[in-house]
């Protein structure tokens, strides 16, 4: 048996003999039990768990812009492109690929208008448009040669977040969840913010799989009340709410001696969670105690500023997406295990300067105060935070329809795209991985999704090959049959 | 040293047997049988036989070393070194060496192996797949009736099954709980049958009967109900895959996808024998005569996912279906996970990647199809539509006909008063053609030239014509529609247009060609132009103009330009004329299709066609009837009368009523299946070795009707009385609806790595029942099932059963567990009166919270709240958009759809807990449950506590309960009292007549606590 599954099981048995006597404690459940994986019998599941070795992080931000931010615009200089503007690439490097939209035969390289600056004592370059992040540059790991598979948005999407590129796995908050299990007992372990428009991928992007739906990522809205279903029906007060819990927590108690089924004590935690939650979940989302100074540096209450893109989102995106950088650091603070912030939508094919002047300067500055107000608050050392998106963006400018014209913006592009991470171990102001002098194909120390997987797990303390489930007759886990660990990352 | 010695003597003797050899047998395949076979066996066959199949691959039988390993063949025929199986023998290989462990090939027969190579490697023939597979696992063994154990006389039980649950027992020394109370039974009953609860009067009468055969009469009533075919429909859609959208990014929706749903439904109510439910819906549009229903059963593998996201390789995408209708039809119907030998051969069981690659070939050979199914009503209105039509378009004919026919003398008085010029336009077939940008050209019967091949960006083309005309006064170009082309053309841009930046003519005598003048044009003229690219434009001498024909939707339609010249063209001995049509807009913006025409009139006095033209060249009575229809076509142009008719009757035509919208999603087979390929690592890009269509051979064989296997003789070998699999997996997974978990626990894989069932036996009885006893017959198994005294135990968990069998593998009990998230829906809305019970029909989008569905891409999901009853129906009707299916459903581990859900979770969430306290619905529900008590229930409040804890529980509630919640409304309307506002916000809608506010906002706390009991939500 495995140490993990052992402690599972040790944790389980404990919980049922400290509360033979009485309830109390939190919820239930069987997590790795072989003979009957996915049926809870009485553990609370998100109880923590201990790692397979000592972590470097207790929390992740994954900041996953989605439509794919151009690296070659962004993060990874390529003068060569403004050389080469206007002229085709050798059929030898674009035979193989397959485009979402460009046309081969006329496609043409298109340079990049952003210029670069080298940030802080590394050096690291970035654009000019990223000036609060360039800021943290000695804090953050650049890798400029992530590749992945997919190069169509949702099977990208999920890549990214499940591992495969295919329907019905588990994204790696729940993964995290169900390895770690939540230090928090009054808000869920995995929460996931929105910003803008829809990403491709909806609710598939946070979606448990097979994992019980109680590792699937919880969706703060920013619209209504924070959780769904989270207020209590309109002219209930308060009073009246715990004492109907409370005949609630009774009767299930009476049938409980009548039946002695466990998991019914495993209702009675569920319920006391969600009342819990009930206050929680408004307090975290309450800003007012917040400092102005710390208001004013994510941009909350911010407008657009002037800047208009059509895919950006529409008005109250700067303001939202400062707001869930805000909320993101608060629920680390009240031990949330994962957060997912999503922006959608990066996906430039057209008018590529322009939509990225207005993501840019949405992103930036509560990106860049996010770092900061980590960093200040000790916080960075074991919250790992992670830039990214599905894949990236092309050399060649889309010549959607032949036009060579027209060529404004970028396709999609798997073979060699920029990511960042900082904090949780993450080993500052350096920079991994090369790609050719056109961003087209990684040069040196290629890192493929499922390595950074492999690597976000041990961060965490997880072996990434050991964190399995049993499902439909196979073990599965977050990194399939892949996963090289990146050591560069964290040493 | 002595096996080389035998070895010189065994070749001798070969050597010495070649010339005495039959006919027919060559001496390398008696090498084959006598040495090569030998040495795989002595060396090979441990990992490469009947037992094991590493990479896919088999060394005991010719067959096998014909279909070679996943990875492709292992030989070439006549060059051993370069033959892996040579190779990994004898160090010639870089990484592999073969056998692993043991002993190494000698040298002697590393030589026999590579004269054999070398000879040409000739095997015996023998039919593919003929070796069996041999696995001792219980699974792949024939079902067969077991013995009942032997039990004292007057041994607990009511029937068979009981005899091997309790034989069970006694070996670990537990005895059966008592059983349940009649109350608890009949609500089991509903719940597990209906998945609704009993009505408070059902209750009554159940308590009521105390003859022998109560229980019996209420299990056949509701099996007898069409909401019993809602409740195992909905299990079955599980399997299924079951959703109303297409999944991926845009995530269209599917509206008739309910067709095959209501079809579940239907067969289940029907009781249709499981070997036909499966025949039907993995090949009813192969039986013969298939019927409609048979084709809607085929909808099965149509929920599959589609991507139609921009940019998609559609191969992919298509690969990516017929896998996943692969994979499903190994778990669902035979417990096997096909799906992990799609990358390699199976690490556990006795499944290759070919085998895998076979079954999937049945799937690679289906298409989609979308089959008119009209609905009850539709059929008969749109038959009298056609028929009023038809009876119109002949009225318009007739009439048109006989106007026509009294013309006579006005179309001959027409013809007369035309004046003709000499000649019309000539089109001559070109001399040459050449493009300076490499385009090719095709030229045509009609002399239009069409161009073929990769369209460049940009090109100029040149023609050459001769004509004999002594003075050329115009040129005609023609851009003409193809099939070939882009949207039919008459460009080559993706959307048909072109744009002809410059037109020019050069002129020299056919005696001197290389004398060539350029020949000014006078004017043009279109009867098509865009806006901004006039003809004009092709004679400014800018190449930044041009002419296109860009209309929108309708760019697809030919056009003429006629270009007068300057003066007169022409040479004594003949004129060549080159034509220079340049195009340098980009974007494939070139012409198609062209032709070239000239003439010696004046363009302007050629009123007419050229078919025309001919036609009044001729005399009358040579002319066709394609030429009279042409001239009357000319003629009518002014003629009001015949103009009107003409213009009717095309309007008759055209108004045909529009066929009917209503389809069924079905599959039909390719007529021209693609060559199926093994995919290397399971990456389509990387074909391997061809497959025909075959199925795992560790299972009896598959008998085929016709050449080559199809998906009905797959189906038919699925459910033939020898799979060994199909029976045991379908008997299985009725018992885990019965009692939370199968005999066989993991439901969803009965390979090599799953443990013994609970009941070996009990499962094979059950199994060979279903088959012969009960004929396929569902509901028949279920009754028995129902009928025995296992299922009708408490689910009390006694301290000794915790004890000694804490997951209650034994069965000394009943197991208690959630109902699903559907359910959950139905039980708040029946308990409430809200319930809108009926059956069938397009699914329905119940009110969500705002914002959900902008979760959806790009907001570009259209939920439009259905009206009415339809918010009220059961949970299994609910419109499933499977990018952001409805909320509440997902919370209670619905499944996602996106594959077959083999068996659901069941997990105990708080956000569970915040949607049955707080979701609009259930809060509605407490309401109307509220109202409904405190109008149509007893006066005293006791009572009425009694009353509706009975509609939720279908029992009374005991006295402590009763104390408690009376203890609840009486506290709540104090409270209440003085806020008589939050009373109402409260009570909502459902404030009843003369009842005060307190009071019902007391009640609807009531009804609202009862429902988030763990007993309401619970099958106990």
């Amino acid at each position: 048996m495995h140490p993990l599954e052992e402690k599972i099981l040790q944790s389980r048995r404990d919980f049922l003999t400290s509360t033979a006597g009485g309830i109390g404690g939190l919820a239930l459940a069987s997590l790795l039990q072989k003979e009957a994986p996915a049926k809870p019998v009485g553990v609370n599941p998100l109880e923590p768990k201990e790692n397979h070795f000592a972590p470097k992080a207790k929390a992740c931000i994954f900041i996953f812009m989605a439509g794919a931010p151009s690296q070659v615009d962004l993060f990874d200089p390529k003068p060569t492109l403004n050389k080469l503007n206007g002229q085709p690439l050798p059929e030898s490097l674009t035979k193989d690929m397959r485009f979402a939209f460009i046309q081969k035969e006329s496609a043409v390289v298109m340079g990049s208008n952003q210029r670069f600056k080298r940030y802080g004592e590394s050096g690291m370059e970035m654009s000019t448009w990223l000036p609060h992040i360039g800021d943290c540059a000695d804090d953050i790991c650049m890798i400029r040669s992530m590749h992945t598979e997919a190069f169509n948005h949702h099977p990208g999407q999920l890549m990214m977040n499940t591992g495969v590129p295919t329907f019905g796995r588990p994204s790696m908050g729940s993964w995290i969840n169900y390895g770690l299990g939540s230090e928090s007992d009054n808000l869920p372990g995995y929460v996931v913010l929105t910003a803008g428009r829809g990403a491709t991928g909806g609710v598939s992007n946070w979606s448990s799989g097979f994992l019980p739906s109680t590792y699937q990522g919880v969706l703060f809205r920013n619209q209504g009340e924070p959780v769904l279903h989270l207020a209590n029906p309109a002219g209930l007060p308060h009073e009246c709410q715990r004492l109907g819990l409370d005949t609630v927590r009774d009767m299930n108690q009476l049938h409980y001696e009548a039946t002695r089924d466990p998991e019914i004590l495993s209702r009675i935690s569920s319920y006391e969670l969600a009342y819990r939650m009930q206050s929680a979940a408004p307090e975290l989302i309450d800003l007012s105690g917040e400092s102005q100074e710390t208001l004013d540096m994510y941009g909350v209450g911010r407008t657009e500023m002037g800047f208009k893109a059509s895919r950006g989102g529409p008005k109250g995106t700067f303001d939202a997406f400062s707001r869930n950088c805000l909320l993101a650091r608060r629920m680390v603070e009240r031990g949330v295990r994962f957060i997912n912030i999503y922006h959608a939508s990066w996906d430039h094919h057209s008018d590529l300067d322009r939509e990225l002047r207005f993501t840019t300067a949405m992103c930036d500055q509560p990106i860049g105060a996010l770092l900061k107000d980590l960093k200040q608050r000790g916080m960075l050392e074991d919250t790992m935070v992670v830039w990214g998106a599905e894949f990236g963006r092309t050399a060649l400018g889309e010549n959607r329809g032949g036009f060579r014209e027209a060529n404004t913006g970028r396709d999609h592009h798997p073979n060699a795209f920029s990511m960042w991470m900082a904090g949780g171990g993450v080993k500052g102001g350096q920079v991994i991985g090369e790609t050719d002098e056109i961003g087209w194909n990684i040069t040196k120390d290629p890192v493929h999704v499922n390595d950074l997987h492999a690597t976000m797990l041990h961060l965490f303390g997880i072996n990434h090959e050991e964190l399995t489930y049993r499902f439909s007759g196979r073990d599965y886990r977050l990194t399939d049959v892949a996963g090289e660990l990146v050591s560069q990352i964290y040493t | 040293m002595e096996t080389l010695v035998d070895m010189m003597k065994l070749r001798f003797l070969t050597l010495a047997l070649v010339a005495a050899l039959p006919m027919g047998v060559t001496a390398s395949t008696a090498r084959y049988d006598t040495e090569v076979a030998p040495i795989f066996a002595a060396h090979c066959v441990s990992c490469h036989g009947p037992t094991k199949q590493k990479a896919g691959l088999r060394l005991d039988s010719p067959a096998g070393l014909r279909n070679g390993s996943d990875g492709g063949a292992v030989y070439l025929s006549g060059q051993p070194e370069e033959s892996l199986l040579f190779q990994v023998v004898s160090g010639l290989h870089e990484k592999l060496t073969m056998p692993p462990k043991g002993d190494p090939l000698s040298e002697a027969e590393q030589g026999v192996l590579r004269e054999w190579l070398a000879a040409g490697a000739e095997l015996p023939e023998t039919p593919e797949g003929a070796a069996g597979v041999e696995s001792d696992h219980w699974a792949f063994q024939p079902v067969q009736r077991p013995e009942l154990p032997a039990l004292p006389e007057g041994a607990w039980g009511h029937n068979p099954i009981d005899a091997f649950t309790l034989a069970r027992m006694r070996e670990a020394g537990l005895h059966p709980n008592p059983e349940a109370e009649k109350t608890v039974l009949l609500r089991r009953l509903y719940l597990d049958l209906l998945g609704l609860p009993p009505e408070p009067a059902e209750v009554d009468a159940f308590l009521a009967d105390e003859s022998p055969d109560a229980y019996e009469k209420v299990v056949n009533r509701l099996l007898a109900s069409p909401h019993y075919g809602e409740r195992w429909g909905r299990h079955w859609l599980d399997l299924a895959r079951y959703a109303d959208s297409d999944g991926y990014e845009k995530d269209r929706p599917r509206p008739y996808a309910y067709r095959y749903r209501d079809w579940v439904i239907n067969a289940i109510n029907e009781d249709m024998p499981y070997d036909e439910f499966v025949v039907q819906q993995l090949a009813g549009d192969l039986l013969p005569g298939a019927t409609l229903a048979q084709k809607t059963a085929t909808g099965f593998h149509r929920n599959t996912l589609t991507n139609r996201e921009g940019g998609i390789d559609p191969e992919e995408d298509r690969v990516k279906q017929a896998v996943d209708r692969a994979n499903t039809t190994g778990a669902v119907f035979m417990g096997l996970t096909v799906a992990c030998a799609q990358c390699h051969t199976h690490k556990y069981d006795p499944i290759t990647q070919r085998e895998y690659f076979g079954l999937y070939a049945f799937f690679d050979a289906a298409l989609e199809t979308d089959i008119p199914s009209p609905l009850p009503g539709e059929e008969a209105a749109y038959a009298a539509a056609v028929e009023k039509h038809n009876a119109n378009v002949a009225a318009k004919e007739t009439e048109r006909a006989a106007y026509i026919a009294g013309l006579g003398e006005k179309l001959a008085a027409w013809e007369d008063g035309l004046t003709l010029p000499e000649e019309g336009w000539t089109v001559p077939a070109a001399r040459s053609y050449s493009a300076r940008g490499g385009s090719t050209f095709q030229a045509l019967e009609d002399n239009s030239l069409l161009l073929t091949g990769e369209a460049p960006v940009a090109d100029s083309y040149t023609v050459v014509l001769k004509t004999d005309n002594p003075a050329t006064r115009a040129l005609r170009l023609e851009v003409l529609t193809h099939p070939d082309l882009p949207q039919k053309g008459p460009g080559r841009s993706p959307n048909a247009n072109f744009v002809l930046s410059e037109f020019r003519v050069f002129a020299a005598p056919a005696d001197a060609p290389h004398d060539v003048t350029p020949v000014p044009i006078a004017s043009a003229t279109a009867t098509y132009a865009q806006k901004d690219y006039p003809i004009e434009n092709a004679l400014d001498g800018d190449k930044g103009s041009g002419w296109a024909v860009g209309d929108g939707s309708k760019t697809s339609k030919n056009s003429t330009a006629e270009f007068l010249l300057a003066e007169p063209v022409g040479y004594a001995s003949g004129t060549l004329f080159t034509i220079e049509l340049a195009h340098h807009y980009g974007g494939f913006h070139t012409i198609g299709r062209f032709r070239l025409g000239l003439t010696g009139a004046d363009p302007a006095s050629i009123p007419f066609s050229d078919d025309v033209f001919a036609a009044l060249k001729k005399a009358p009575d040579e002319r066709s009837d394609a030429d009279r229809a042409a001239l009357l076509a000319a003629y009518g142009k002014d003629d009001e009368t015949y103009r009107q008719l003409t213009a009717a009757l095309a309007k008759a035509k055209d108004s045909a009523p529009a066929p009917i919208a209503s389809v069924t999603m079905a599959l039909a087979n390719n007529p021209q299946p693609p060559v199926t390929r093994i995919h290397n690592r399971g990456d389509f890009l990387q074909p391997g070795a061809e497959v025909q269509p075959h199925t795992p051979a560790v299972l009896p064989p598959l008998k085929v009707r016709g050449d080559r296997p199809d998906r009905l003789d797959l189906a038919q070998w699925i459910v033939a009385r020898e799979n060994p699999l199909t029976a045991r997996v379908a008997v299985n997974r009725v018992w885990e609806h019965l009692f939370g978990d199968g005999l066989a626990r993991t439901s969803e894989d009965f390979g090599t790595r799953t443990e013994v069932p609970t009941h070996p036996q009990l499962l094979d009885w059950l199994a060979v029942s279903f088959m012969e006893d009960h004929h396929w017959r569902t509901k028949s198994l279920i009754k028995t099932i129902l009928m025995s005294a296992t299922y009708r135990q408490s689910s009390y968990l006694r301290d000794d059963i915790q004890q000694k069998d804490p997951t209650n593998r034994l069965l000394a009990r009943q197991n208690r567990f959630r109902v699903e998230a559907e359910i959950t829906r139905d039980l708040f809305l029946a308990a409430s009166g809200l319930l809108t019970d009926s059956v069938g029909g397009p699914s329905v989008r119940p009110p969500v919270p705002e914002g959900v569905m902008n979760l959806g891409y790009a907001n570009s999901i259209k939920w439009e709240e259905s009206e009415g009853d339809d918010r009220y129906r059961r949970g299994l009707y609910i419109f499933f958009q499977r990018t952001v299916a409805y909320p509440m459903l997902m919370t209670f581990d619905c499944p996602d759809s996106n594959v077959s859900t083999l068996a659901r979770n069941r997990s105990n969430t708080p956000l569970q807990s915040l949607t049955l306290l707080n979701d609009p619905v259930f809060v509605e529900a407490a309401q109307a449950l509220a109202q409904r008590l405190l109008t149509t229930g007893p006066d005293t409040l006791e009572a009425r506590v009694a009353t509706a804890f009975k509609w939720c529980m279908g029992r009374e509630p005991k006295a402590k309960e009763l104390e408690m919640l009376v203890g609840l409304v009486q506290s709540q309307e104090a409270t209440f009292a003085p806020l008589p506002e939050e009373a109402k916000t409260l009570v909502g809608p459902y404030l009843p007549e003369s009842v005060s506010p307190a009071t019902a906002a007391a009640h609807t706390v009531l009804a609202r606590s009862i429902m988030n009991l763990d007993e309401f939500l619970t099958r106990e």
